[in-house]
Parts: C-alpha cells; structure tokens; sequence
C-alpha cells in the first residue's frame, strides 16, 4: 500500500488480535473519523481471536503453516462484523479500489493471512455546517442551503422526497479530483432520455480537476460560448426537488454547494422560491416587476445615450431641457460618459465582492462620494447618468440569476445604442429573440413556454396561478406521470 | 440508431405546426400593411378604404383556402408531393419561387429602411446604418424552418401588447364619421386602390412555404384560416382608427403606425412612449422583412443542395445591401414598375401558381409501396408463414 499510496498524509495505525495476528489500519489523515476507528474496529478487534473464530466453524478451510497464512475470508469477515458491529464495511478486492476508497475518506483494515482488504466508511470529511445560502435568501419559506459535500446534499433531497422513485447515480469526473458527480431524478416522472443523455455527456467528461460544478455545467451545455445559461443553477434543496418532481434532472457535484438542473428555461431565472408561498397575485406582480427591472436594467443606459444622440423624442420635454442643461459643458459625449459609469459601477461591483468586509464601508465612501458627487461637481460626468447607472445596476439584481448575462448585455446593447441609435436596439433585441428561439437544451426550448408557445405552461412562468391550478407538470419536460396534483372538487 | 433527444430535435428542425402559421397570418402579416399601405389606400379610395382592403382579405382567403385543402388531400405535405410529382423538375418551381420571394422582398425593405429613417432618428442618419440590419437577416436566414413556427409564437405578446397600446391611445383622437358613407367613392377608385395596393397584401404566397411543410391534420385549416381572420381585422380596426385620426391629410401620412398614436394627450407629459411601442413592434416588422428571404435561402438550398445555409444567407444579403445602399433613391421606380407594370407578373406567381396545388397527385410512394408492408411486419409474417409450412 506504501508503494501505491507514498503520500505522508496516508497513516497505517498497527495493532494485534488476542491470537496475536498483525492488523493494520490506512486512512488518510484528516479526513477520518479516527476516534470511531478506534472505538468500533481496533478496540473489539484487539479482543477478538481471529484464528480461533474461524477455525471453530471450518477447521478444514484454515491452513496453519505456523506462522499467520490464509484465513478462511468469510468466516473471518463474518466474525468481524459481528464483533464490530460497524454498519459500513465492504470487502476491497484490488489495491486500486482500495486506493481510491482511502483517498475518498474511507478506511482500510488490513488483516495478516487474509488476501482481501475491508472498507471501513469512517469518513469525517472537513464540511461546513448546513446554512442558508447567501445567493438565494428567502424571506418566507425554508432556508436550508446545499453544502460542498455531496453525500449531505443527497440526504438534504432524499428528506425531501421520501420515494423509491427518487434515484440517484453517481458518475466520477476528473482524472486527478476523482470527483463524485451524483446524477439524480424522478423514476416515471423524468423523461429518460434526457437523463442518459446527461449520464453519457458526464461519462465523455476528460478534465483533470474538478473544483466547482460550473465546470460540469460548462461540459453539459449544448452552446458552449453562449452568454445564455442552458443550466439552472441552485443553491437550495427545496427549489432542487421540486424541479426533480417537475421532470428535471439534478446534477450533484461533490465540493460544489451549486446544485445543476436541466432542462432550463430562461422564464426560471424569473422564479424565485418565495413566489411559492406568497398568494399567486403577489408571485404574478413580483414576477413581472422582475421581468420590468431586467428589461430597465438592459436597456435604460442605451435608450438614455440614444435618445441624446438620435431620438430626443423619446424624452418628455421637460426631463430632455433638465438633461440638457446638465450635460452642457460636458467634455464627454454621451455614449462616453455613460460607458465611463457603467464601467465605474462594473469596478465598484467587482472590488465590493473580493474587498474585506472592514473596507467595504470606506469602498461605499469613495465609491458614492468623491467618484460619484465630486465627478459630477467637477464637470466630468452628469447627474442624470449616475442615476440611470444606479438604477439599472439596482434593477438587475432583482434577477440574480441573469445579473452576469445582463452586465454582458447591457455593454452590449450601450456599444449599439452608441453607433445605430434605438434602430440597433431593436435589431439586437430582434437579433437576441431569434438566437433564443433557436436554442434548445437537452430538447427544451429555453424560451418555452412562450416560444414554442405551451399555454398550459404558461400557468407558472411570468405568471403564476394558485397551487390547486397547478395540477399537471409541465409539458416541455414530456413526463409520462403528467398529475401532480389531485383535489376533491370536481370542476 | 439510440434515440437520443439531440437526433429528435434535428428531425424536427423543420417541422411546423397549424397554429404557428396561425400566429404568422396573425400577427406577423398585418405588420407590414401598417407602413406604406394605408396611406396609398387613402390616396386612392379615400374614406373607403376598408373596401379594397376587405377584398383583398377575401381574395387571399380564397387562395388561402385553395391551399389548404390542397394539404389536406393526402398523408403527404404538398412539399412532398410536388418532389414526387415533378423530380428534378420540381427544382425549376423552387427556383421560381426563390427568385420571386427575393423580388418581393425588395420593397417590404425599402419600405423598412424609409421608416426607420423616418421613425428612429431625428438627427441624419450615417449611410451605413442600415447596414446592420442584413447581419441579423443573415442570422436568420441562417435558422431552420421551425424557428419562423417559434418566431409567431413570440410575436403573439411582440404584436398583441404594442398594437393594443397604440390603438388604445389612438381610438380617443379618431373621428370614424370620415369613413361614411361606405361606397361613397366611386367603384374606380376603389379598384385602382385594389390594383395599386397588391404587393402588400399578397399573404397567401407568403404562408404558402408554411402549409407546403405542414402535415396536415383535422382542424389544422379552421386554426389558420382564424388566424388570418385576425390578422384582418386588426389591420382593418388600424386603417380605420388611422383614417379616423388623419382623414384628408392620411394620403401624406406615411409609415402610418409611427404616427398613429402621436396626438395621444397624455405624450406631451411623459414623452413619447409611444415609441416604445412602435419599435416593439418594429421587432415584427423586422421579422416579416425578413420572411421572403428565409424562404429564398431555404428554396435555393433545396435546389442547390448545399448544406450549409451561411454562404446562401451571406451572398443574399450582401447583395441586397449594395442593392438598398445605391438603389433606394429609386424607391418610386420600383414601386411604379412592380405594382404598376407587374402586378400580373405577381399574380400569376403568388396568386394563381398556387392553386395548381390541388391537382397534385394525392401519393407520394410508388405504386409497388402501396401495397407493400413495413420491414418489421413483413419480418413477423414472413416468420409465421415460415413456421406454418
């Protein structure tokens, strides 16, 4: 085991049986429960008389050649279990399944004269303690959130669906992590072809490491330098399982609190877990008030360059003679000016997240007022473009799913706005619709259900009807149990 | 072959369903009557031009009509059915139409650059900047069948809420007692209105590439047949609402729905936001300009047989751009000649061609396959007749 495994974080713990024959334990430091080793396998082996054990039962299966030599391998195995009483023990039949079980936490019982190994899961992996997430904070309803550990995270769903139909397969990706890609999904609700194909594309997978689950979500994506998520992304096991019982498919990645759920549709991004437990009216008026602040988001820095530069029209007059007074003795122009406040909030935003906590205060200091106040009073940018950048920026993170693709969108459609005017607007926007009708991933349509257009869908997208008229699953996902809901009253 | 969902989808690249052509005939078509139409309506039939209008609604709902039950004839889509009847000749029918829907995309494009011009900027615009729009019609061009089937899905909400809009701010501001009493012009002008008007409103031609894909099934013609009943009845609500806003003047009102709800009181405290609609549903009308030439790169596809359909898209393009860039000062000419020297040339392509359809022969396998049974089928009773003997 030396030879295969000549790290110095792979401990070998020796010890005798009563009858003298040598055992020995290898675990790899740290990520073992040791006190559990010690308590339940090294303390009753040291008392148990292995030779004896197994020559009471099969004299004529023991060869004593003196010294320690081949045990009969299921009466010893039988006598340890018994003595142990440890739940988890599995035979190890070759060295590089033993490896692989010692570097994945579990440990390994070596015993004098018997040619097989015994697994022993006394795995005490360094996790952190179940939270809720900071990227899908709820006000109403559960707070539990995923954790790096997937063994965790599937008990965190199989709390929540107590089912056979509930199943789960676990794919290893990366040829240096050996990482535990855990595959899971409703039996009879999901379409099966999308989970075989998710299985194979998992299987085809030729990276070395894998530290996050964006990298399975990179390799699962049908568009590969798509500015569009085809992969939902998650943090919460409630919002997990209850798109597995929509027909979905889960990806679990081992050392990724960011559970993965395909098929995707945009309308997802929409969505947020709360919308669930507040009356439908609300869900619907939120919803759309999200939909509302990402369009503002996107579009309100372009349509603001683009009516100074080609359409003032598009402006009330009184708001055009307030913004003309104030960008007068600009020295920018103002697709510029507005460029140089997007860029200042994109870097704002940025240094916020990776700055310590004890800087931020003085990070909203500098960043509000010498940037923001002393730019304007000393002529080099108008008041009217940071309160469009602050209220765009504002307006995006009411999406958090969509807030990289919409920072992407926005240069994008600012760079358009700048040169074309609201024409190259529109082209973009005819552009975008057209490159998402386009897009399928693992057979939905992610503008579904509005296009192609599944008016039974419809029910729970932008709007969102009452639970009771939400019995069936949705149709996109081609489930064969299509009931989810059943009630009494007869309409 | 394992069946997976990625071949599924390729199979049904093409595929198009009857409420998708539905929601083309719905909201798609009507678009484009709402720039250059109702003002050379009014020029000509004045207060009655819902007349000309209505017939030539009814004409294309004839054709239309034709159509339809040209597909529901057979198993076959009438795509199929036109390769098995003619082979290799049915190549010089897709020429045909490629060159004839290139043709008839000219002026929907004139018409779009005008307004866009005259719609989206105040100041002069850079001679490139239409440019901009062959890129995306490229793109498009570039996409399969089923994605025009989508675009209608999505153009339910991308015309329904802006035309809604506009007609709700426009309805205050318009007086329909202009256009009374009906036949109040006289029968000539009205069919000069008729006649002039043509190359708008030739919509049966422009769905027949739709229906010749669609598997016909029951139903399928009452779906589409309403949804080109919509499609009327909101360009005819609009020429009313727009002769009922302008009246005498409505003759030199072009880009007709840029304008429509212009003098809505309510834009002289917010702005025009009334533009937001337009533009929205200039997203249509973007997509409606682009139709013809979708179609023009599918056909020459066809014909060609070449896979991809980028070069296609880009060579169409590129020439139509150099084509707008110095020809569009001739916008006039052109108008003159198609719809003044032409218009049977248009006829006979868009209007009369179409109906042939119906004599199309119903099957498309040959007549030893008509009796002939499945492969797995003929397997199991080859085996049973085997094992009886």
């Amino acid at each position: 085991m030396k030879k295969a495994l000549p790290s110095e974080d792979i401990l070998t713990y020796s010890f005798q049986t009563e009858d003298k024959t040598d055992c020995a334990i290898v675990y790899a430091d740290g990520i073992v429960n040791k006190q559990l080793l010690g308590d339940l396998i090294a303390r009753p082996l040291s008392a148990l008389s292995l030779r004896d054990s197994a020559q009471a039962k099969t004299t004529s299966k023991i060869k004593n050649d003196g010294g320690m030599s081949a045990l009969n391998r299921e009466k010893v195995e039988e006598s340890i279990k018994k003595a142990t009483l440890f739940p988890e023990l599995k035979q190890a039949e070759t060295i590089e399944d033993s490896c692989k079980e010692i570097l994945d936490g579990n440990s390994l019982l070596l015993i004098d004269g018997l040619d097989m190994g015994l697994i022993v899961g006394a795995k005490l992996l360094p996790v952190r303690t179940i939270m809720e997430p900071p990227t899908d904070v709820a006000v109403k309803g559960p707070r539990e959130g995923f954790i790096e550990d997937v063994k965790t995270n599937m008990a965190l769903v199989r709390k929540r669906l107590k089912t056979p139909n509930l199943q789960f397969q676990t794919v290893r990706v990366g040829k240096q992590s050996d990482t535990a890609v855990t595959v899971c999904w409703l039996e009879g609700i999901c379409d099966p072809t999308i989970k075989e194909q998710i299985i194979k594309k998992l299987k085809s997978v030729q990276i070395d490491n894998v530290p996050d689950s964006s990298y399975i979500a990179a390799f699962l994506s049908p568009r590969k330098h798509s500015i569009f998520h085809t992969i939902g992304k998650t943090e919460k096991p409630d919002i997990f399982t209850a798109k597995i019982a929509e027909g979905r498919v889960g990806i679990l990645v081992d050392g990724s609190p960011i559970a993965l759920t395909a098929p995707f549709v945009l309308a997802e991004d929409l969505q947020s877990s709360e919308d669930y437990f507040i009356s439908p009216f609300m869900a619907t008026i939120f919803r759309f008030l999200r939909l509302i602040s990402l369009f503002i988001a996107i579009l309100l820095p372009a349509f603001y360059v683009s009516a100074q530069l080609f359409k003032m029209q598009l402006l009330p007059l009184n708001l055009m003679l307030t913004i003309a007074s104030s960008v007068r003795e600009l020295p920018l122009s103002p697709s510029m000016e507005m460029f140089v406040v997007l860029l200042l909030l994109e870097v704002l935003k940025e240094a916020s997240i990776r700055m310590p906590k004890y800087v931020g205060m003085s990070l909203s200091v500098v960043g509000a007022l010498v940037l923001g106040e002393t730019a304007v009073s000393a002529g080099f940018l108008s008041t009217p473009a940071i309160i469009i950048v602050a209220f765009a920026g504002i307006c995006l993170y009411t999406v958090p799913n969509f807030v990289e693709t919409g920072s992407i969108l926005r240069w994008v459609f600012l760079l358009v706005a700048g040169s074309l005017g609201p024409f190259g607007i529109v082209l973009l926007i005819a552009f975008l619709l057209y490159y998402l009708i386009s897009t399928d991933a693992f057979g939905a349509p992610i503008l579904a259900p509005f296009s192609p257009l599944i008016s039974r869908d419809l029910r729970d997208s932008v709007l969102k009807y009452d639970l009771l008229s939400l019995r069936t699953r949705p149709r996109l996902f081609h489930s064969k149990n299509v009931t989810r809901l059943r009630t009494n009253d007869k309409k | 072959m394992s069946y997976t969902v990625s071949s599924v989808t390729k199979s049904e690249n093409n595929k198009i369903y009857a409420r998708q052509i539905a929601f083309v005939a719905a909201f798609i078509l009507p678009t484009a009557k709402f720039l250059e139409a109702p003002s050379l309506l009014a020029k000509y039939a004045a207060g009655d031009l819902l007349l000309p209008t209505l017939l030539h609604f009814l004409l294309q709902a004839g054709i239309l009509t034709a159509l339809l039950i040209a597909a529901s004839l057979s198993r076959s889509t009438i795509s199929e059915r036109i390769s098995y009847a003619f082979g290799g000749f049915a190549r010089i029918f897709y020429v045909l139409y490629a060159i004839y829907f290139l043709f008839s995309a000219i002026l929907p494009l004139l018409d779009l650059e005008k307004f866009v011009y005259a719609a989206f900027f105040d100041t002069a615009p850079t001679t490139f900047g239409f440019a901009l729009f062959f890129i995306v019609s490229a793109f498009l061009c570039c996409k399969d069948k089923n994605a025009i089937g989508r675009s209608a899905d999505l153009c339910l909400f991308l015309f329904l809420i802006p035309f809604l809009a506009l007609m709700v701010m426009s309805v205050s501001e318009s007086d329909l007692t202009g256009l009374f009493p009906l036949f109040g012009e006289k029968f000539g002008d009205t069919m000069s209105a008729f006649t002039r008007t043509s190359p708008h409103f030739s919509d049966a031609v422009l769905l027949f590439p739709l229906i010749a894909n669609l598997r016909y099934k029951k139903g399928d013609g009452a779906k589409i047949l309403t949804g080109y009943g919509f499609g009327a009845l909101f360009t005819l609500a609009f020429l009313a609402i727009f002769f009922g806003v302008y009246s005498s003047i409505a003759p030199r009102e072009h880009y007709a729905f840029s304008k429509i709800a212009q003098y809505f009181p309510a834009l002289s405290v917010v702005g025009r936001i009334d533009l937001i609609f337009i533009y929205l549903l200039t997203v249509v009308l973007i997509f409606y300009t682009c139709l013809p030439l979708q179609y023009t790169t599918h056909l020459l596809q066809k014909t060609f047989g070449i896979e991809s359909k980028m070069i296609i898209a880009a060579v169409l393009n590129f020439g139509l751009y150099l084509f707008v860039l110095f020809c569009n000062k001739y916008y006039n000419s052109f108008y003159r000649v198609i719809s003044g020297k032409l218009p049977f040339v248009f006829w006979l392509i868009a209007d009369m061609l179409p109906l042939f359809c119906l004599l199309l022969p119903k099957n498309t396998q040959p007549p030893n396959a008509k009796t002939a049974v499945s492969s797995p089928r003929k397997k199991e009773l080859q085996h049973v007749s085997k094992s009886r003997s």
